[in-house]
């Protein structure tokens, strides 16, 4: 559980500082949906969240990622890979 | 859902852009009067908003070759160049082009993007890693998601994010594609090839560049910014259009690599499509003739862009970071942006409005471009109309 908070605690921390982003955040944040984020600043935000966390994130793994949660299961899994 | 419901999103859009004073979509125009001038709305305009660079639209000898392969040939081929499409004019062009970029190798595609779509779609494999410019052109996007590749995207002209990622990918690094362009269509800026290249040597991958906007304007012959850049032998795979500085339309792929032609067995943009015009195969072998015998174009579109920077960049307009027949100029309102291109507009001088999602950074620009065909006149009165609009809305230097 802890760890889970982390990596979405780091991840909205990652959202904030790239993207300027004021808009209250959540785990259940939808990226595009709730912050109307173009898809060239999700770009941008993923290749900080690929450095922070120091993984290759393949553009197919990220298919279903909607919200900051799924986010981080999709890095929990590859860090446990 | 129902299956048309998808599109509210669209008519969301098309709506709120009908809603402007001038849909910035809607723009018809009328009658071209030359490679510099049309007339749009009933208005002579100077378009400074073309990829028409070395200005050969209407260059006299394309326009007579064009005319005599319409005469002599027809319309159209109505066939796939792996079946009735392919005319000894299409492998003449192919072996122009080989010679042109000093490569053994060239294939010809339907349009720039098939040309793009059709090179990666058939180089690229399911679970192949591509390393992809987080800017790329939506075309070379569409062929790596075509391939069913594995796709990693790297900052912008970033080499050492690129070099991070090939690192993470371990031993896949050495069978891994980087994909980038030359000259960038929206900002003006320019791809650090040759840090690309050595990148690409220190992970043993292959490069994979889109000198779409930058054929006819980098290089000592023109052939791009890998030439310029001295990366010619680093790089594996060259595409480009016909459709810029060419004047026609059409695409293009040249390698040193022997297995280019056996992408025409591999290539289903390649494939399953009617083969280029005949009109349209003698127009651009005629614009590339053009190209080599007459560097005066390179110089004279180069004289433009440095003209045109400049004066922008002292207005303190919000300028790309690299001089190229390209003008990109950033907004930070969406509203300034429109205005600014209406401003323009009125005032006779068509440009490029890109608002989000296009624009690169999430941001609204206007992309202005020059050519060799413009008169320094034309460039003067494309700069006179920007200071106007940039003091009526008090922007750049007018904004105190």
């Amino acid at each position: 559980m802890t760890t889970e908070q982390t990596v979405e605690e780091r991840l909205m921390g990652l959202l904030r500082k790239t993207l300027d982003a004021d808009a209250p955040l959540s785990p259940d944040t939808n990226l595009v949906g709730d912050l109307g984020l173009e898809s060239i600043q999700v770009i941008e935000y993923l290749c900080e969240v690929e450095d922070h966390f120091d993984l290759a994130i393949d553009e197919a793994t990220l298919a279903d990622v909607q919200t900051i949660a799924d986010l981080a299961a999709v890095i929990k899994k590859l860090q446990r890979s | 859902m129902g299956l048309l419901d998808k599109f509210d999103a669209a008519r969301r859009t098309r709506d709120t852009l009908s809603a402007l004073p001038l849909n910035p979509t809607d723009v018809v125009i009328d009658e071209v009067l030359s490679a510099t001038e049309a007339m749009i709305h009933g208005r002579r305009t100077i378009m400074a908003g073309t990829n028409n660079y070395l200005g050969l639209t209407f260059d006299p000898g394309a326009i007579a070759a064009g005319q005599a392969a319409l005469a002599s040939c027809g319309t159209g081929t109505t066939g796939s160049r792996m079946a009735n499409g392919t005319y000894r004019d299409h492998l003449l062009l192919e072996a122009e082009l080989a010679a042109f970029f000093d490569t053994p190798y060239a294939m010809v595609f339907s349009t720039g993007y098939a040309a793009n779509l059709g090179s990666l779609a058939a180089l690229l494999a399911p679970g192949d890693p591509v390393l992809l410019d987080s800017e790329a052109h939506a075309s070379l996007f569409d062929g790596c998601r075509l391939s069913g590749a594995d796709i990693f995207r790297f900052k912008h002209n970033d080499a050492d994010s690129l070099a991070s990622r090939l690192r993470r990918l371990g031993e896949r690094a050495s069978s891994a594609l980087i994909v980038a362009e030359g000259l960038y269509s929206i900002r003006g800026d320019c791809a650090p090839l040759a840090e690309f290249a050595a990148v690409k040597r220190e992970f043993g991958a292959c490069l994979f560049v889109d000198e779409a906007h930058s054929l006819g304007l980098y290089g000592a012959h023109g052939r791009g910014l890998v030439e310029q850049e001295g990366v010619e032998a680093d790089t594996d795979f060259i595409v480009g259009t016909f459709s810029k500085s060419l004047g026609s339309i059409g695409g293009f792929c040249v390698s040193r690599h022997p297995e280019l032609p056996l992408f025409r067995y591999a290539s289903r943009p390649y494939i399953f499509t009617a083969s280029p015009c005949p009109s349209v195969i003698a127009t651009t072998r005629v614009a590339l003739q053009q190209l080599s015998a007459r560097p005066e174009l390179r110089e004279r579109v180069w004289a433009n862009a440095h003209h045109l920077y400049a004066a922008l960049a002292a207005l303190g307009l919000d300028l790309g970071p690299h001089v190229s027949p390209v003008v990109g100029i950033s907004f930070r309102e969406r509203e300034t942006a429109f205005a600014c291109w209406q401003g323009l507009f009125n005032a006779g001088v068509y440009t490029n409005l890109i608002l989000p999602p296009a624009a690169p950074d999430g941001g609204s620009l206007i992309r202005c471009s020059v050519t060799a065909a413009h008169s320094p006149a034309q460039i003067d009165a494309i700069i006179a109309a920007f200071d106007r609009v940039c003091r009526e809305l008090r922007v750049g230097l007018h904004a105190a």
